[in-house]
């Protein structure tokens, strides 16, 4: 039902294209800026507890950095598939 | 007060003083303009039309990487030496991170042998194309510069994988690659099987099979967007950080405003999410062939 009238109202006031980019966009850094702040909070914390491991985690690190920001770039896309289908 | 925090402080100063000076000369009203068109800076078009083979500026940039992965790898290692130069230990360095870290480090010890070499040209090839789109080439046709008489096309930041083409058939080649793997390794059917986790029976095969298929497909879809829509947004960031919103809004002060937030993107890009998103291609690569044919 809410639905409905959101996206009867998208669509009569014109909007529909920039609301896709936008929650597309919006709700994907969220994701992403959690997903990231967490995996680094962790690295701290495993570097604190064992500095001798700092090499073995950082590459890990970079590897889960990489994968969660992708996350962002999926909900972008799908803004951007929403924008060009109005 | 320091002679650095003087520095910073003249350099804080020049670029309030610019914005001011701008907002006060040119105005604060938006003049939108329609000229400027921003898919046009990643338009390619033909320079030597063959069919579906023309060449154009992605076609060069494909070629450019190309020839850096073979010039690293080849005349680098015919001129080895016992006590190497700096070019050469960092080719080694390079060489030592794909085959101990991103091949050694997911795949098992034969699969690792038979495999090392695509990834490692797959990470080289990657690296080199996002790397050459940071440099700033003659390659955009659309807006010509003129030097005695000869039109010459303007410099541009152009990467080859910032089209959804060279990533989509890379992430379709280690698709191929690691379903024909599993297969070759388990059967087809015992491939299908050994996508279903340990511990799975009677109705819940239901649910988690198609789950599982789709996940695999997903792999495809996930490789090819991961590296094309960072490097994309990447450069599509910077166009309108260093200038490209200042021209699209009609606002000049706007212009000198966000350039420092364009360079430091450029930076964050060149230095950072260049590399990060080859060595994620070649060990998600890597990974997804080591698990391929690995029996659980």
């Amino acid at each position: 039902m809410l639905t409905h009238i959101i996206s009867f109202a998208a669509a009569a006031t014109g909007l529909g294209p920039g609301l896709a980019i936008g929650i597309g966009g919006g709700l994907g850094a969220v994701g992403a800026g959690v997903g990231i702040g967490f995996i680094f909070g962790k690295v701290i914390e495993a570097v604190t507890r064992q500095p001798e491991m700092r090499d073995e985690i950082t590459s890990i690190q970079w590897l889960g950095f990489a994968l969660t920001e992708a996350c962002f770039f999926y909900g972008l896309v799908a803004g951007l598939i929403g924008y060009v289908l109005k | 007060m320091s002679r650095t925090r003087k520095l910073g402080y003249a350099i804080a100063a020049f670029y309030l003083v610019g914005v001011v000076l701008l907002a006060v000369l040119f105005g604060v009203t938006q003049h939108k303009n329609t000229v400027f068109q921003i898919q046009n800076e990643f338009k390619l078009t033909s320079w030597v039309h063959l069919g579906v083979l023309s060449i154009n500026r992605a076609v060069l940039y494909l070629f450019l990487a190309a020839i850096c992965t073979v010039v690293t790898m080849v005349y680098i290692a015919r001129r080895m030496q016992t006590r190497p130069n700096r070019v050469q230990t960092a080719v080694e360095v390079i060489y030592g991170l794909m085959r101990d870290n991103i091949a050694h480090g997911n795949m098992s010890d034969e699969m690792a042998a038979k495999w090392f070499p695509f990834i490692g040209a797959l990470f080289l090839f990657i690296w080199y194309s996002n790397l050459i789109g940071y440099l700033p080439l003659p390659t955009n046709s659309e807006e010509t510069f003129n030097v005695f008489g000869a039109h010459i096309p303007s410099f541009a930041l152009y990467a080859a994988t910032a089209n959804v083409s060279v990533p989509l058939i890379l992430a379709l080649v280690v698709f191929l690659s690691f379903n024909i793997e599993g297969v070759r390794a388990h059967g087809p059917l015992g491939y299908l099987k050994s996508l279903i986790p340990a511990g799975v029976k009677g109705p819940m095969l239901l649910l988690i099979f198609p789950l599982e298929l789709v996940s695999t497909f997903m792999r495809l879809i996930s490789l090819t967007v991961r590296l094309f829509a960072n490097i994309l947004a990447g450069h599509m960031i910077i166009l309108f950080m260093a200038g490209g919103l200042a021209v699209i809004l009609g606002l000049q002060f706007l212009g000198w405003f966000t350039m420092p937030a364009g360079v430091a993107i450029y930076l964050f890009e060149l230095g950072l999410i260049a590399t990060l998103q080859a060595f994620i291609f070649a060990t998600l690569s890597a990974i997804y062939l080591g698990t391929a044919v690995s029996h659980h």
